[in-house]
């Protein structure tokens, strides 16, 4: 229907003008949270088609991708200065809590890895 | 015992080593060929009216002691050991044997190792009837029957009532029949027998032809005989699980001067033969039944890892392993290597987990190579090879396996690989996002 594609079209561009609103910092995180999850999708794919052998390793591999991808959504969470929750968290604070975090899920990820 | 006169007894075992015969190789390991035969006859006269086997018997060296089958200082064995390796039973008439044998006896004696050859005629009593069951052999059970044959009895055969048959069905084996072939037929006379078709152990050697029949040649048939055709064994031999060999013979005849001199010719055939086949036939079944043709033994069982000498205690899985193993045939005077393609080696735990057929190098060494499974537990490298005319060998190895220990498996799985990718790029996703992430404007 003409009308539905039209409404499509007009609510993506919306979108799009709203995200390019946004603070470049906030935008460098949600490419490292695509990042982390296309990873993370890739390896289910190949899992599937070859099978799970060596399930340590798929699980640690999937894991580190969407572990370290939650904790980047946290991170945006906690910084975004709009978000009334945390606003007297200092930044800062939020992103040594994300470095910390995600050391220990590598150290994690490594030693699960086989 | 004799400490009264020493001086005396001395001389007198002097004397007597002087006198006696050299001391007889027994049977041994060693040397498998017998060496003393009791043959038991009816009547002396068989002494030479046979006289051509049992020449060729004592011209291989065996030393022949001839008694009457009711002797009564007949016996096998003296204060527990066996004073003769082997007996040939030429008495088909004898109801009760003198002595201390009888076919309980005999049965020990063949149970023992050792090899007999039997052979009875029309008036086979019980008692050799009862011992050829014993061995496998059914004689029919009509005394009275002996074996017809209209169609192929020998053109000789002066009664006219076709007994005496000419017959060339013999058992295809080089070991039992030697390596040449016996081109004319076989003279018999006498009862034919029958073996059990599920006994694995005898073998007819020398079968009647389709046309034969087991009856009463004087009387009418009043049924069809129960007899007949290709199930009659004329001889039959057998070769028992402790490796001891008998040959049984439904003619006394088929040994006799007379037949192994006589020329044959086969009703409805043309050709004569100047000789029958019975000389060739009794003496090759004869160096057969002697262990003087098919006996095997294997010696020096070896197995090794490729590439190292000595045998482990344990192999582990998906180890490559030798195996080999030295085959003798003994020829009646040595032992000769034995030369075959078929003897397969087998891992073996509750079923072969691996067979293979093994290779030669023609001098008696079998070996062949191949890699563990990839199973763990007990298992046995069994060589079982039986062959038929061959004594068996029946050899079994243990053999622990082990599996890898947690050191020896490989260290990155290559299945593997791109979750390992993964975690790493998205380690170093991580490291650039910080730095991106604290260092933009």
């Amino acid at each position: 229907m003409a009308k539905g594609t039209n409404d499509a079209k007009l609510l993506i561009q919306s979108l799009r003008k709203a995200y390019a609103a946004t603070p470049t910092s906030l935008k460098i995180i949600d490419l490292y949270v695509v990042y982390a999850v296309a990873t993370a999708l890739i390896q289910v794919a190949y899992m599937a088609m070859v099978g799970s052998f060596p399930f340590n390793s798929f699980l640690s591999g999937v894991l580190s991708c969407v572990g370290t991808a939650v904790l980047a959504v946290c991170l945006r969470i906690q910084v975004n200065k709009d978000n009334k929750e945390f606003k007297d968290l200092p930044p800062e604070r939020a992103f040594a809590d994300f470095v910390l975090c995600n050391l220990v899920l590598h150290l994690v990820i490594m030693n699960f890895l086989g | 015992m004799a400490k009264q006169r020493p001086s005396l007894l001395l001389l007198l075992s002097l004397t007597s080593l002087l006198l006696s015969p050299p001391p007889a190789f027994s049977f041994s390991d060693e040397s498998p060929t017998a060496r003393r035969i009791l043959v038991l006859v009816d009547d002396l006269a068989l002494r030479s009216s046979h006289s051509i086997f049992f020449d060729s018997l004592v011209s291989r060296g065996y030393q022949l002691e001839f008694k009457l089958a009711d002797d009564p200082s007949l016996s096998l064995q003296r204060y527990g050991q066996f004073l003769y390796d082997g007996l040939v039973l030429f008495a088909p008439s004898v109801s009760r044997f003198g002595g201390s044998l009888d076919q309980s006896k005999v049965l020990e004696f063949v149970d023992a190792g050792h090899d007999l050859i039997l052979a009875v005629d029309s008036n086979a009593s019980d008692l050799v009837r009862g011992i050829a069951t014993d061995s496998g052999a059914d004689f029919d059970e009509d005394p009275e029957a002996v074996v017809i044959d209209h169609l192929s009895y020998a053109v000789s055969d002066a009664d006219g009532d076709h007994t005496l048959i000419a017959s060339d069905n013999l058992i295809k084996s080089n070991v039992i029949l030697g390596d040449k072939a016996i081109e004319a037929p076989i003279l018999f006379r006498g009862i034919g027998h029958s073996v059990n078709p599920a006994n694995t152990l005898v073998l007819k050697a020398l079968t009647a032809s389709p046309s034969a029949y087991s009856a009463n040649p004087k009387t009418k048939l009043s049924s069809p005989p129960s007899l007949t055709g290709s199930s009659i064994s004329l001889v039959s031999v057998m070769q028992a699980r402790n490796n001891a060999r008998v040959l049984i013979s439904g003619s006394l005849e088929l040994f006799s001067n007379r037949f192994l001199r006589s020329s044959v010719q086969k009703a409805g055939s043309k050709t004569i033969y100047d000789k029958s086949g019975n000389e060739q036939f009794v003496t090759e079944a004869a160096k057969w039944v002697f262990h003087e043709r098919g006996h095997l033994k294997a010696v020096n069982v070896k197995h090794n890892k490729v590439g190292e000498t000595t045998e482990p205690g344990i192999y582990r899985i998906n180890d490559d392993l030798e195996y080999s193993v030295e085959i003798y045939e003994w020829s009646g005077k040595r032992w000769e290597p034995y030369v075959a393609d078929d003897v397969q080696v087998q891992f073996f735990m509750m079923s072969p987990y691996v067979l293979k057929t093994m290779s030669t190098n023609k001098k008696g060494l079998y070996s062949t190579s191949f890699k563990v499974p990839d199973v763990y537990g007990v298992f046995q490298f069994k060589v079982e090879y039986e062959r038929l005319g061959y004594t068996s060998l029946s050899l079994a190895k243990q053999i622990p396996v082990r599996p890898f220990r947690h050191n020896e498996y490989e260290r990155f799985i290559p299945a593997a690989f791109p979750y390992y990718a993964a975690s790493f790029s998205t380690m170093g996703a991580f490291f650039i996002f910080s730095i991106v992430y604290l260092y933009h404007k």
